[in-house]
């Protein structure tokens, strides 16, 4: 980074450089989460974008009002990610080990598990909503109605994720297979001390990437049970949407919540700048 | 020995074979959704109302022409059924203001690219190859805001464009897309790995700065540019919950949310509502189809995952 800083001449022209992305991104990052912040002390309204202060009241009341949509909505949440990790993670891997070994149509099977990624949610909902159907009313009853929506979302995320797992896979070198099979290891052997402790850095970046993703989980809940079946689907990111933008009134304490949602996601943030950090994830560019 | 191997190879085929076969049933899975749109989009009123399931529509199954042939009452004599194959198609333009949204949606993916692409460029190469004060401290600050979940940043960005007085119009939808930490992230790696030889030949032949950029680093890029512009477009194409909170005007929306609107309407026409859904998602598809290569090299350099 301070490659040769020091012979260098300044050049105070650079600032004009980056003012423009700098600008953006600061203002749509750090400096909204600053207002939203100031925000969620108020009582406000958004139609005179002023309020009244109200300290923490925002905050007190998502967090302990009884029987709290606030906590529902965490409990909810908490439940799809569960079910979002268990789900990408059981398919992703074993297609990508099974990719790999596939006699013909590799780059086919790649090409069409990543169909998905490139299709709109909200397109993706509308389909769902009828494929669904097929399998009993399990979009319509409370006690299934979030398995249904992270069906869908583990359905969506799998094949990018399984395409993570290949490249992974790619990195480890072939000769520690090659050890391992002179060593007389088995498939299953080979799996738990050859493949797995090398996949781990890829382990570890989609498991973060999907705690962090499945934690907005928003478009299917929208599009498709609007939170119900008796608030069975009402996740954070659907609840700070109602609050903000249904609910007349709401501003501060959306913005109260957002807040909660960010320091709840926080220590997955951290281990997700260590990972991205410690990732070599420019080499393939080059 | 040569037995072994052999057998050995017999297994490893069967192996492969196996794997072959799983593989092509997950395949059918991800598929078959899109058949069913497809299918779905072809369909009359009628049909979709008798028939929800199968993916072809009753009137061009073989049982039912059949039927027909034989003079017994069947699906081709369902209301709508001599109407034109693509007549949800047109329907969905003709009422349902389809392409107005493909417009808007293009619209809006194409000016947030071009415009990431041109400020993340310019950032880029000041992170990477200018020296002034500040530098790594701005570098970090901006890397950092990668790692807000935009969930977080939804209610905070709203408050923002609201402020500036930007709701409901086309600038307040594309704003916060220009936004990209990660595309000055990634054009810097690039730039990084550039010989800094070519850009001193460059400013011997007398270029400035921005003429070094222009002249011999972007020509050098085109891979890594070609890659982080189709990402933004897809990412902008695909964008909804941020369209759909600052747009009221329905002129303006892109196709995400103009779909969404029609599942809203009661005893909708969901024939319809798939021929737009088949036109929203076609373009991405062929693009993708087009520039594969580039995509796959950018999948595992991206965060980019979409909600």
């Amino acid at each position: 980074m301070a490659r040769g800083i020091g012979k260098e001449r300044r050049q105070p022209v650079a600032y004009l450089y980056i003012a423009p992305a700098l600008a953006v991104v600061l203002l749509f990052s750090f400096v909204s989460m600053g207002i939203s912040f100031y925000v969620s002390l108020h009582q406000w309204d958004p139609f005179q974008g002023k309020g009244q202060f109200v300290g923490g009241a925002n905050y007190a009341r998502a967090l302990t009002e009884p029987n709290s949509i606030f906590w529902l909505a965490v409990r909810n949440t908490l439940l799809y990610v569960v079910m979002a990790i268990i789900g990408v993670l059981g398919t992703s891997l074993p297609l990508a080990l099974l990719c790999r070994r596939a006699r013909y149509g590799q780059s086919l099977f790649r090409t069409l598990y990543f169909l998905p990624s490139i299709t709109p949610m909200v397109v993706i909902s509308l389909i769902w909503i009828w494929l669904l159907q097929r399998m009993g009313a399990i979009m319509d009853r409370s006690q299934t109605a979030l398995l249904s929506i992270a069906l869908v979302g583990i359905w969506q995320a799998s094949g990018y994720n399984m395409l993570l797992f290949l490249a992974g896979l790619n990195e480890i070198p072939q000769e520690y297979y090659e050890a391992a099979r002179v060593d007389g290891a088995s498939r299953l052997q080979e799996f738990r001390h050859v493949t797995l402790p090398l996949l781990r850095n890829t382990l570890v970046f989609v498991t973060v990437m999907v705690i962090i993703g499945a934690s907005q989980v928003f478009t299917q809940a929208y599009v498709m049970t609007r939170g119900g079946p008796q608030r069975s689907t009402e996740v954070m990111a659907l609840q700070v949407f109602k609050n903000a933008f249904s609910y007349a009134g709401q501003m501060g304490y959306a913005s109260a919540m957002a807040w909660l949602l960010f320091a709840l996601l926080f220590v997955f943030i951290l281990i997700q700048m260590r990972v991205f950090r410690s990732r070599r994830i420019y080499d393939e560019s080059s | 020995m040569t037995t072994a191997r052999r057998q050995g190879d017999g297994r490893k085929r069967r192996a492969g074979l196996a794997a072959f076969l799983v593989m092509s049933l997950g395949a059918a899975v991800m598929v078959y959704p899109y058949a069913y749109m497809v299918g779905a989009s072809l369909k009359t009123r009628r049909e979709f109302a008798a028939d929800r399931h199968s993916l072809v529509p009753p009137r061009f199954q073989i049982d039912q022409r059949l039927k027909h042939a034989r003079g017994e009452p069947s699906a081709l004599d369902w209301p709508g059924a001599d109407w034109p194959v693509l007549k949800n198609y047109t329907d969905a333009i003709v009422y349902g203001q389809v392409d107005v949204f493909l417009f808007n949606s293009l619209l809006y993916a194409v000016v947030i690219t071009a415009v990431q692409l041109a400020i993340n460029t310019l950032a880029a190469y000041a992170f990477a190859r200018m020296s002034f004060r500040g530098r790594g401290v701005l570098f970090s600050l901006l890397l950092a805001t990668m790692m807000l979940p935009p969930a977080v940043l939804l209610v905070p960005q709203f408050l923002v464009v609201s402020g500036l007085g930007l709701v409901d119009s086309f600038m307040g939808v594309v704003l916060p897309g220009f936004a990209g930490a990660f595309g000055v992230f990634l054009l810097r790696q690039f730039f990084l790995n550039i010989p800094r030889s070519l850009e001193e030949a460059g400013r011997l032949d007398g270029c400035s700065s921005l003429g070094v950029l222009w002249h011999i680093v972007l020509p050098l890029s085109r891979p890594v540019l070609v890659t982080l512009g189709l990402f933004t477009f897809m990412g902008a194409w695909n964008s909804f919950v941020w369209p759909l909170v600052v747009l009221s005007d329905q002129a303006y929306y892109p196709l995400t949310v103009g779909l969404s609107l029609f599942r809203e309407e009661s005893g909708a026409d969901w024939p319809r509502i798939f021929a737009g859904a088949v036109m929203g998602s076609m373009p991405l598809i062929l693009l993708f189809l087009l520039a594969q290569r580039y995509l796959v090299r950018g999948i595992s350099l991206s965060g980019l995952k979409g909600q």
